[in-house]
Formats: C-alpha cells, sequence, structure tokens
C-alpha cells in the first residue's frame, strides 16, 4: 500500500453508523476479554479477498466473522441465517 | 432492545454488514462468550475518547514546560495526568514540531492511530490514497490540506508499522500569550494531531 | 544482534508468507537505527494465536526519502521513520 499511485484525498466526513459502532464495540469487547488480539485481526482483514471492494468497517466486520469461525465459536452458517432474519426484521411487514 | 439497537428500524441502504454484525452480536451474547454489559463498556470507551484530549495534551504542554517534557519522553503517562485512560496501545509517543521540522503520520499497513487518546481516526487517514501516498509524497499531500511548510523545514513521516500510536505536538501559535489553556486547546484541531494541518491561530468567535 | 543508535542497517528483502509488519517499499532499503524502542511479542506469530514470545526488540528505523524513492520531489533532508523489527534488519557495511 504504501508508496503506490494514489489519487485525490477525499475529506469528507461520514456519520459514523450505529453498525459501525457496533462492528468497533465488538471488536473490542473481544479484544478486552483476550478472546482476539489486534495482530489476529490485522492478519484477517489483510487475507480478505475482496479487501479493496470493502469499506473499512466492512472489512473489520467480516474479518471478525472469519476469525470466529476458524476459532469455531461461531458457524458461517449460523451468522448467515441470523442476519437473514435481522435483514427480514428491517425490510418490514 | 437497549439503545444501540434504535437504528435497526431503518435498515433500508446500509451496507449488507450491518446485519451480519448485529448477527454476529446476538449469537456471541446467546451464547455468552460477550455480555451486554461488556458491549455497552466497548461502546462507551470508544464514545468517551475524542481529538479533545490530544488537544488538552497540547494546551497543557505549550503552559507547562515540565509537563512537555513528560508528554515528549513518556506520552502514557502524560495522558494519565490528565485523567486519560491510555491502557490500550502497547506504546503511546508524541513527537513534536518545531521551527526546523514538520512531522506527519500514517499507517500504511492498516491505519493504526492513538484511537486510546484520540477516538477514531479521520476518514482520510484510513483512505487508500492517503495511506499510499503520505509516504511518498507527504508535502503533496500536506499542500491538498492546504498547508505547506518551507522547504527549509524537513518534513519527517513516521509509518506507525508496530505497536507504537504516534501524535504530533504541533507549535504553538505565534500571538496566543494572553490565550488561557482553555482556549489554546481549541485551536489544536484533529488535523493537527495528525501533521496533516497546523492549529488556528486564533479562537473562532461565536 | 543488537543495534546501536546510528546503527546503518538494510532492511530485509525477504519475501516472507503471513503477516508480517515490515511493509513492502521499505524491504531491501538502507537507513539508520534512530533507537530502540523497546521489545514486543512478535506479531507475525500473535497473528496466528500464539504467545510471540519470547518479545523481540522492536526500532525506530530513519531512511532518507530520496532513497526510498526514485521519483521523490521534496528536498533531499526530508526522511521517513518506520519501526521495524530486529529480525527483520542485518548491518549495512556498504558506502551505498
Amino acid at each position: 500500500m504504501g508508496g503506490s499511485p494514489g489519487g485525490p484525498i477525499d475529506r469528507g466526513q461520514h456519520e459514523v453508523e450505529d453498525w459501525e459502532r457496533l462492528a468497533d464495540a465488538i471488536n473490542g469487547a473481544l479484544g478486552a476479554k483476550g478472546l482476539q488480539s489486534t495482530d489476529e485481526l490485522r492478519r484477517a482483514i489483510e487475507s480478505l479477498e475482496n479487501y479493496r471492494d470493502l469499506s473499512y468497517y466492512e472489512r473489520w466486520v467480516a474479518a471478525t466473522e472469519n476469525l470466529l469461525v476458524e476459532k469455531g465459536v461461531l458457524s458461517s452458517d449460523e451468522i448467515d441465517e441470523r442476519a437473514a432474519e435481522i435483514e427480514q426484521r428491517w425490510d418490514g411487514p | 432492545m437497549s439503545d444501540h439497537h434504535s437504528h435497526e428500524e431503518t435498515g433500508g441502504t446500509t451496507s449488507p454488514y450491518a446485519a451480519r454484525i448485529r448477527a454476529i452480536e446476538a449469537l456471541l451474547l446467546e451464547k455468552g462468550v460477550l455480555t451486554e454489559p461488556e458491549v455497552q463498556d466497548s461502546i462507551s470507551y470508544m464514545e468517551a475518547r475524542s481529538p479533545a484530549n490530544g488537544a488538552k495534551l497540547v494546551a497543557r504542554a505549550w503552559v507547562d514546560p515540565d509537563f512537555k517534557k513528560v508528554l515528549l519522553s513518556d506520552g502514557k503517562a502524560a495522558a494519565s495526568q490528565l485523567g486519560m485512560d491510555p491502557e490500550h496501545p502497547a506504546e503511546f509517543i508524541v513527537v513534536e514540531n518545531t521551527p526546523e521540522l514538520h512531522n506527519l503520520i500514517v499507517c500504511t499497513l492498516c491505519s493504526c492511530y492513538p484511537r486510546a487518546i484520540l477516538g477514531r481516526p479521520p476518514d482520510w487517514y484510513k483512505s487508500f490514497a492517503y495511506r499510499s501516498r503520505a509516504v511518498r509524497e507527504p508535502r503533496s499531500v500536506m499542500r491538498e490540506f492546504g498547508f505547506a511548510p518551507p522547504e527549509d523545514v524537513e518534513v519527517v513521516v513516521h509509518d506507525s508499522t508496530a505497536d507504537v500510536r504516534y501524535m504530533v505536538l504541533p507549535m504553538r501559535p505565534p500571538g496566543t500569550e494572553d490565550l488561557s489553556e482553555e482556549e489554546l486547546a481549541t485551536l489544536v484541531t484533529r488535523d493537527s494531531l495528525v501533521g496533516a494541518g497546523v492549529p488556528r491561530s486564533s479562537v473562532r468567535v461565536g | 544482534m543488537t543495534f546501536e543508535a546510528g546503527e546503518r542497517v538494510r532492511v530485509l528483502p525477504s519475501g516472507k508468507p503471513g503477516h508480517v509488519r515490515t511493509p513492502a517499499y521499505l524491504k531491501g532499503k538502507v537507513g539508520w537505527v534512530e533507537s530502540l524502542i523497546g521489545a514486543f511479542p512478535n506479531p507475525e506469530e500473535l497473528a496466528y494465536g500464539h504467545s510471540g514470545l519470547p518479545e523481540r526488540p522492536l526500532y525506530k528505523v530513519g531512511f532518507r526519502q530520496i532513497d526510498l524513492w526514485d521519483s521523490y520531489t521534496g528536498p533531499t533532508e526530508d526522511y521517513l521513520y518506520a519501526d521495524i523489527y530486529e529480525h527483520w534488519l542485518e548491518p549495512e557495511r556498504g558506502t551505498t
């Protein structure tokens, strides 16, 4: 990344969304309990195949999911299922 | 449902990862991996941190030479002295701008930032454009921020590649001798703590 | 081997796989040791859930920008620091 060509820097600032705050919080809480280290998170983010297509917090969520699955804490299936339920609830009746 | 779930009703065009992190949270809570208070504490932790902390450290250093010495030699001790809780980064190092030298902070590998003091970094700091260009063309980057140190001022870039988080101690603007410490703190912008700019030179009116 | 402040060092050009905190743009480059920051568990191992022990020395290493980039247009006095682990450095005795 360092030294690669780069375009103009967008100095706009988006409002942090609740889910982004939550991504921060989950990682902080996992870290505080020694369940996940900063280095593990960094490694998991770097390993994302679609790294360049995701926003900063999207990378955090994707990496956190991969780590939790890797450690056998959660399964991708149950995350898929629950995420689908949540989205259905948001879309309304 | 706790307060931070109130956003759920809106849904809409937000990222697909919004549902995923909520799913992860729900599952972790159900399985007892995390508790609600632990999540809430973590949210509160970040909300309590902001550039205002950095501004306080800078303003105190500007008025108190002994504090400045501590800030530059042991950043975490200085932060503790002002009641901040700097435990998270392994090291917190403050680098000083002088008439001969201007510092710029970047993390090319991931966006490391002294979050335990300053809270979340600005979006631009996390951008690929900044991370790529700050090491290679720092003066061009600073010009985009409307700041251009003269050619006889050395520009020094710090790439936070390991466990140290860096913050800049900007120079005190001239003509501010009569300002109180609180007023001085209002001059210190978030960008100046990264080195992408310099503090304001006068207190905003109104 | 421990490096002294002021010593010239080269960053190893190694293409080691896995998680490393030595950026690509510094590999093979020559700079100087500014200071020893301290010793920390090795992030390359922490990244995979290992203890990272024993701790490894971490140095603040300086590089002239003109030595890093062919196209650097700023003053020759401009420089860059990165925090590099000891096992990524070797002594540089050349006159480059």
